[in-house]
């Protein structure tokens, strides 16, 4: 990326910076033996430029993010546009997702472990399964097929029609208008559902225990919150940022790596999705791992 | 004469091709300078890249004497205040309004400014293109000559004392090209450098005190319009005449239309 800031955005709205780095490779008159070592040095090469230029990318974000506040031409609509597509228009379904999962954990919980005389244990699973794994990561696989798909396919669109372009020449800087009210917006809202879901979860547990062994909701929650730590909250909150900062950065980093063609943008939303779903259960193994070790 | 903008050795690679190679030229300050050159030679290219708005891989590119890619970001967004660009394919902002798209630079650069005194300039603006009808729509409900008069007012909405012009007269009916040709010749009249990139004889004959003629992203001439009309280079007077179609048309000297 160039130095200067606008510069850099133009680098990136324009694809520059994959444009450089193609070119004739002498590979072609190489031996077949030479020739798949070239291309095997090529691809790695390659792989660390990406690598690099998306870290570069992931920190001019954090910072621009930073100066969010103090930015004259910060874009609060495509803020409050992000939040209410992200997490108001994703509520439905995640309290129906949560109230199910909420429900099979209680059905499946009170039937098997009275058998073996731990029918308390039932909290301490919901807390487990709802609030500190299953919560955050389904929260977050509803936000990728959702938003990431869909900031991926519109920045993408933006830079095939040249939008990007106009907003360079205006003034306007993309990352600040564009790309941090959805960096922000996803990752808030990602915090927000995560909490919804945890709520829904365990009120909808509540909810199925009435059908099956009703229980007064002061001794449910009283029970729940006996075995509730302050670390199953950090952890639920602490994945749903991570999850959140994967999930915005995956997405913006794919949508402006359009370069010119329409035929790019499916292939980079579905690299948004592939690639946030995997980094996201690689940073739940990981967040996970530093809880119990 | 003194230049606005000079580009020094200036190369961009796009996708497998060079898209310039190794461009040297200069933009004369309150003149019109109008780049020509066969499709695909780099004139959107080097508008974009004498705009700041691509940067360059190699070269530099000069304001005034300063480098460009060096300015500050307060000095870039002075340059931004200054400047209108209009795209080739309008470029319009298809989220927004077409109040909203023409809003966005001033409320940008002068966010103190009223809006009422906003939608009188662009009320203003859009009944001198009969477009007022529009204020409320989406630039996808427009036809696609009415999105480049958009794309146009967005660049002349704060007066620019440098304007980029892509192909601006390409798909305009006649009635709207005379009043843009008649506000460009305005613009172009009060101080404004003009830059354009067209295959329109009619517009080059009108403003083009100086051309650049491009071919595979190399420059063969960069000169007054009347140095350009002697000039014995074989390849400068067959470019200009395919280029220019209409000359090929009403079969006209071109370089006498160039003279009009």
């Amino acid at each position: 990326m160039k130095s200067s800031g606008i510069y850099a955005i133009a680098d990136v709205g324009s694809g520059l910076f994959v444009t450089r780095r193609i070119r004739a490779h002498p590979q072609n008159r190489l031996r077949p033996r030479f020739a798949m070592i070239a291309k095997l040095g090529k691809n790695v090469s390659d792989a660390f430029g990406n690598f690099l230029y998306a870290t570069g990318f992931l920190f001019n974000l954090v910072k621009e993010s930073a100066l969010f506040l103090r930015r004259r031409q910060v874009g609060f609509r495509v803020l409050v546009m992000q939040l209410l597509f992200t997490a108001v228009e994703a509520m439905g379904i995640i309290a129906l997702i949560s109230l199910g999962l909420g429900a099979v954990i209680v059905v499946e919980g009170i039937s098997i472990l009275p058998k073996f005389g731990q029918g308390k244990l039932i909290y301490t699973i919901l807390l487990i399964v709802i609030t500190r794994e299953l919560g955050p990561l389904l929260t977050a696989f509803v936000i990728i097929a959702r938003s990431g798909t869909a900031i991926a396919t519109e920045l993408g669109n933006m830079v095939i029609s040249h939008e990007i372009e106009a907003y360079v020449s205006v003034g306007i800087n993309p990352i600040s208008y564009l790309a941090v009210p959805r960096f922000l917006g996803v990752t808030l809202s990602m915090v927000l559902l995560t909490i919804y879901f945890n709520f829904f979860g365990l009120f909808g547990s509540y909810v199925v225990t009435q059908f099956i062994n009703p229980i007064q909701l002061q001794d449910y929650f009283h029970n729940l919150l006996g075995a509730m730590s302050g670390a199953d909250i950090a952890s639920s909150l602490i994945k749903a940022l991570v999850f959140g900062v994967i999930i915005s950065f995956t997405a913006i980093y794919q949508g402006f790596k359009v370069r010119v063609s329409s035929t790019e943008i499916p292939q980079v939303a579905i690299k948004a999705v592939g690639q946030g779903f995997v980094l996201c259960i690689l940073a739940d193994a990981v967040i996970t791992l530093i809880y119990y070790v | 004469m003194d230049s606005l903008i000079e580009l020094q050795s200036v190369t961009v690679h796009s996708q497998e091709h060079i898209s310039l190679d190794e461009v040297s030229v200069a933009f004369p300050a309150n003149r019109s300078t109008v780049i020509m050159g066969p499709s695909g030679s780099g004139k959107s290219m080097l508008l974009k890249v004498a705009a700041a708005i691509i940067p360059p891989d190699n070269g530099r590119v000069l304001m005034h004497g300063k480098n460009l890619q060096r300015f500050s970001q307060k000095d870039l967004l002075q340059f931004r205040r200054s400047s209108g660009f209009m795209f080739q394919d309008a470029a319009l902002w298809e989220n927004k309004t077409i109040f909203e798209n023409l809003a966005l630079p001033i409320q940008l650069h002068f966010p103190r400014r009223s809006g009422e005194e906003i939608e009188r300039r662009i009320r203003e603006l859009l009944e001198r293109m009969n477009l007022l009808d529009s204020l409320e729509l989406r630039p996808a409900a427009l036809s696609e000559g009415e999105r480049k008069i958009v794309s146009f007012l967005r660049a002349i909405v704060l007066d620019p004392e440098i304007l980029f012009l892509d192909e601006p007269t390409t798909s305009i009916d006649h009635q709207l090209l005379e009043k843009m040709l008649t506000m460009i010749k305005t613009l172009n009249k009060g101080g404004c450098t003009i830059i354009a990139v067209t295959h329109d004889a009619h517009l080059t004959a009108m403003i083009a005190n100086h051309l650049v003629v491009l071919k595979d992203g190399r420059v063969l001439e960069s000169a007054a319009t009347a140095e350009v009309r002697r000039s014995a280079n074989r390849e400068v007077i067959e470019i200009l005449s395919q280029v220019l179609s209409e000359a090929a048309t009403y079969d006209t000297d071109i370089l006498d239309l160039l003279e009009e």
